[in-house]
């Protein structure tokens, strides 16, 4: 057995660390998932004006600070009793934040942090053995992702041309949340009761303008086909298997013209999402195009065992049909992409807040319980430095991650379970293939398909928003003071790019903050086992997976454990959010501290 | 004198060591955008310079200070990169490498290790330090509350730190602690550090604590402009400002640039808000077009270029989306501006330690304030005027046509 630890997994949010156990033949019998820092951002909530946080929960996350400040303007509206008069215009203008910032966040995750790892250098000796096939895709791939200062056998590689492309989408796309927001990131805009800035007629010929340069952009690049031909026959497709096939089709297209003449450019058609699914899959790749390799991230990042995996999303986007006002536990009708929980054989049922329990059996906490509902939450960090120690083992205390369960259950969150819940037919049609052929499903291929596939289902609802839903000279707020947040609570329950987010708040009578919490994506998809022993998501898709490219297809090389690194990243980890401290009102901090 | 004469002018111009005045008049002549791009014939000489390197270390923070670097516009970061003849030497979000061991033991090249890079370019030493994040210095001094590769990143920077040219700290967090160090029940516990500064504390900077004496630039803000960033670096690279001697007089007493962060100017004086100020009108709920003081704006005491460079493509700042400025550059943030939204006069500037320094930048602030109250209270009576909603899409679409 041999020990393969990953500290840190860079290109991520925050500082990350993976501990794997494998065997001879390259497998991982066993994986740690450890957040390493420590923040502690409730609490300096405490005893303040809830009305800051909109703006200071941002602080969190640089990457999706837009969720944040939504997440907490919902749990002020319903802690103001506002939830029920926040003007339809507002509502629309929140969506419209948050697609922008879902969309940059997702694209810079694509092809700034996770893109990166397939111009690994073991896919150039893997594509190597195809001949000038091989060796055309090879220099697609490097020459697409390559990242800033990267440098093989001593020859430095120029920045990948997808990868430049990408980051000056990401600013077009700040630059457009600053028509409305200010800047970004920690942008301005969320407010009790509304948003800040009603955008005039000029703004929003402007934002249109930046939505279209956008767009040129994905049909160019990403996808290689217009957007709109892509969404009308994959997310409005009559049927699962015409989404597939679609997409099939398309592919066969090219591979039977690119294989004659080597092309695989984006001026012959191939995008990035058409050269990922064809090469990153081995069942679409191999088995269906015929294609003689691929990266097999499909054999990868799955869960062996169903009863001890869910998928869960809040809910997303504000239906503008409902008019003003909303309902803040996120009925499933109520929002754009539903709340929902599939449990691991994909059964939908509908989504209880009050499910949601978190664990600090192996978090380096102190608490007299290791389970506790958010809303009864109590945690302390652990303050004796000897005890601070990642080589522990699985027993041990071991992340500053905390477990979050729903029902019990471990939950991924993210674009993979929205697009789930959503039934979108175009992810579900290749879930059921994957099953049928008798891949993992999901698995690390789907899970970044699905993030890729979010970006054109989001975008499609935006250009609405936009143009047919906000009405320049409505109301965009309504008035609120401090004396209407006496002895109240408020739930915020949202989405972050990269899965569930619900912030919670109390206060007193002088409407000051007693209790903050935000409950957030990566907490649930990295947590650590629970206090049952169960691995949290990320350390299940690990388990049994080869950590060598293309299923160890060259042999099994320990050095360079391409496995994890996919498959970790597939979940756009961030853990600036996913670690965070919890305090109710502070009364049980004497009797919990154990100096 | 015409254009010509201002652009022949700005190129032997040194626009870190300019005043206020002589920038304003610089940026007001040509424009933001313009007044940058003068400087590109000059860059395009960088290339003869030999290789800087950057070393970008991550510490207590949500990289959102990365992520305001890749929006830079004029330069943008891969512009300035090869432009100025920068590498990025190691960047954790950036880059590719990641940290692997197998059995305990380092693995592979510092081509996909980045904790061999690190040790590689550590050695090579007189890299630039960009620091963002606050340096975790609790519990009780062990720095164990963030642990990358084994190792505090308490131990991590040191090192870093010692064998850097000199430190550009980035972003509220690394400047003055930040979000971090915001008072809390669990803050002394937690032990959060700014490299040379925490909050206004100078004794209490992580340098200190080390012992160790390096030139330190501050660039401040949460998070900090691209731009405040992108031309410090290009400023030292091009010879702009020479480190340490030219410190003193460019950096103010937080060791922040002075054209960036003005002593003399405050947000307030070019808000595009300000007109309803001067004349005594006053938001006291979201979503109107007039000034937001009475909501706690802290644009009249905050030094920052914000209102003359304005963000994201040069489009706008807070108190244009209606939302109060919250002084995110002051060395108190976010304690200093606490409470967001209510009115200065009403509540005091609470929860501050302020040094000596930054109580009289805000003692002159609130008498400037005082001096437009009395002005404001003159025309009180005037009754208010209806047509800003129309006044401000016609700015707006002015704006795009320039923009285009």
């Amino acid at each position: 057995m041999v020990e393969v630890t990953v500290d840190q997994l860079t290109r991520i949010e925050g500082h990350y660390r993976i501990t794997t156990q494998v065997n001879e033949e390259g497998v991982v019998t066993e994986a740690q998932s450890m957040g390493l820092m420590l923040r502690g951002f409730e609490r300096f909530l405490q005893k303040q004006d809830p009305r800051d946080a909109a703006l200071l929960t941002q602080r969190i996350c640089g990457v999706c600070p837009t969720s944040h400040s939504l997440a907490a303007a919902n749990a002020l509206d319903q802690l103001f009793g506002v939830e029920d008069a926040v003007p339809k215009n507002a509502l629309v203008m929140r969506n419209i934040h948050q697609a922008l910032n879902l969309i940059a966040s997702h694209a810079t995750h694509v092809y700034v942090l996770w893109g990166t790892d397939l111009a690994n250098p073991a896919y150039r000796d893997l594509l190597g053995n195809y001949g000038d096939t091989g060796k055309a895709v090879w220099d697609e791939l490097l020459g697409r992702f390559a990242p800033i200062s990267y440098r093989l056998d001593g020859v430095d590689i120029p920045v990948g041309r997808g990868y430049a492309a990408a980051i000056a989408e990401k600013r077009r796309l700040h630059e457009a949340i600053s028509l409305f927001a200010a800047k970004m990131p920690h942008s301005v805009l969320s407010h009790v009761g509304g948003v800040t800035y009603g955008p005039t007629a000029a703004d929003i010929g402007q934002l249109a303008s930046y939505y279209w340069k956008v767009m040129d952009f994905v049909e160019h690049f990403t996808l290689g086909v217009p957007p709109e031909t892509w969404v009308e026959n994959t997310r409005f497709a009559s049927s699962p298997q015409k989404a597939v096939g679609f997409v099939v089709d398309r592919l066969q297209e090219l591979v039977d013209a690119s294989l004659v003449s080597n092309d695989f450019s984006y001026a012959a058609g191939w995008g990035d999402v058409p050269l990922y699914t064809a090469f990153g899959s081995e069942l679409i790749g191999e088995e269906v195009l015929g294609l003689p390799a691929s990266m097999r991230l499909d054999r990868i990042g799955g869960y062996s065992d169903p009863s001890k995996i869910g998928f869960l999303t809040y809910g997303v986007f504000f239906k503008p049909e409902l008019g003003d006002g909303y309902d803040p536990t996120s009925p499933p009708e109520s929002r754009v992409i539903p709340s929902g929980f599939l449990n691991g054989n994909l059964k939908l049922s509908r989504f209880d807040h009050s499910k949601i329990t978190e664990s600090i059996a192996h978090s380096f906490y102190v608490d007299s319980e290791s389970d506790r509902t958010p809303l009864e939450g109590t945690t302390q960090p652990e303050p004796e430095p000897d005890e601070i120690d990642y080589s522990r083992g699985i027993e041990s205390r071991y992340s500053w991650v905390k477990a979050p369960h729903y029902g019990g259950i471990p939950c991924e969150v993210g674009p993979l379970s929205r697009m789930l819940v959503m039934k979108d037919p175009l992810i579900m049609g290749l879930m059921d293939l994957f099953r049928e052929k008798g891949y993992p499903a999901p698995n690390t291929f789907l899970r970044m398909l699905a993030r890729m596939q979010e970006i054109l289902v989001v975008a499609a609802e935006l250009l609405k928003w936009l143009t047919v839903d906000l009405d320049p000279s409505g109301k965009f707020a309504v008035p609120t003071d401090l004396s209407m947040a006496k002895d109240s609570q408020g739930m915020g329950l949202w989405e972050a790019p990269r899965g569930a987010l619900g912030h919670w708040v109390a206060t007193d009578s002088d409407s000051k903050v007693t209790l903050y919490q935000a409950v957030v994506p990566s907490t649930w998809n990295l947590a650590p086992r629970n206090t049952a022993g169960v691995p949290g998501p990320v350390e299940q898709a690990l388990t049994g997976i080869k950590i060598s490219a293309a299923g160890n297809a060259l042999g099994v090389d320990y050095t360079n454990p391409l496995g994890i690194f996919h498959t970790a990243r597939s979940y756009d980890p961030c853990l600036a959010c996913a670690i965070h401290t919890i305090d109710l009102t502070g009364k049980r901090k004497e009797q919990v501290r154990v100096i | 004198m015409g254009e010509d004469g201002y652009l022949d002018r700005l190129k032997h111009l040194d626009f870190m060591k300019m005043n206020r005045r002589a920038f304003l008049k610089a940026v007001g002549a040509l424009g933001a955008s313009l007044f940058l791009q003068t400087y590109r014939s000059e860059i395009v000489r960088a290339l003869e310079f030999s290789e800087t390197r950057i070393v970008w270390v991550h510490g207590g923070e949500c990289t959102g200070c990365s992520e305001s670097l890749l929006n830079g516009g004029e330069p943008d970061l891969l512009q300035a990169l090869k432009r100025l003849n920068m590498r990025l030497a190691y960047h954790e979000v950036l880059l590719g490498p990641q940290g692997i061991y197998v059995d305990g033991k380092m693995a592979n090249t510092s081509e996909l290790n980045s904790e061999i890079l690190f040790e590689e370019v550590i050695e090579e030493k007189g890299y630039i330090l960009v620091a963002e994040g606050a340096i975790p210095n609790g519990p009780r001094g062990t720095g164990k509350y963030c642990i990358l590769g084994g190792k505090t990143y308490k131990d991590i920077f040191r090192r870093a730190a010692e064998n850097a040219a000199f430190i550009v700290a980035v972003g509220q967090c690394a400047t003055n602690g930040g979000v971090n160090s915001a008072d809390s029940e669990i803050r002394d516990l937690m032990d959060f550090r700014g490299v040379a500064f925490t909050m206004e504390d100078r004794e209490k900077g992580i340098l200190r604590e080390y012992g160790l004496e390096k030139p330190v630039i501050n660039i401040n803000g949460c998070p900090p402009h691209a731009d405040w960033m992108l031309l410090t670096l290009a400023a030292v690279v091009l010879g702009k400002i020479k480190v340490p001697d030219d410190l003193p007089y460019v950096l103010d007493e937080l060791l922040r640039p002075k054209v960036f962060f003005p002593p003399d100017h405050v947000i307030h004086d070019n808000c595009p808000r300000r007109g309803y100020y001067d004349k005594g009108e006053f938001d006291t709920v979201v979503s109107g077009p007039k000034c937001l003081w009475k909501l706690g704006c802290k644009a009249p005491y905050t030094h920052a270029d914000c209102a003359i460079r304005r963000w994201n493509g040069y489009h706008s700042l807070c108190p244009q989306s209606g939302s109060p400025c919250i002084a995110c550059v002051s060395p108190g943030f976010p304690d200093s501006s606490r409470p967001f939204f209510q009115e200065i006069e009403d509540v005091g500037i609470v929860g501050t330690n302020i040094d000596t320094v930054a109580k009289v930048a805000i003692g002159g602030a609130l008498l400037a304030a005082g001096a437009h109250a009395v002005r404001r209270i003159a025309v009180k009576d005037k009754p208010e005027r209806k047509e800003e909603k129309e006044e401000k899409g016609k700015e707006s679409a002015e704006k795009g046509g320039e923009d285009e």
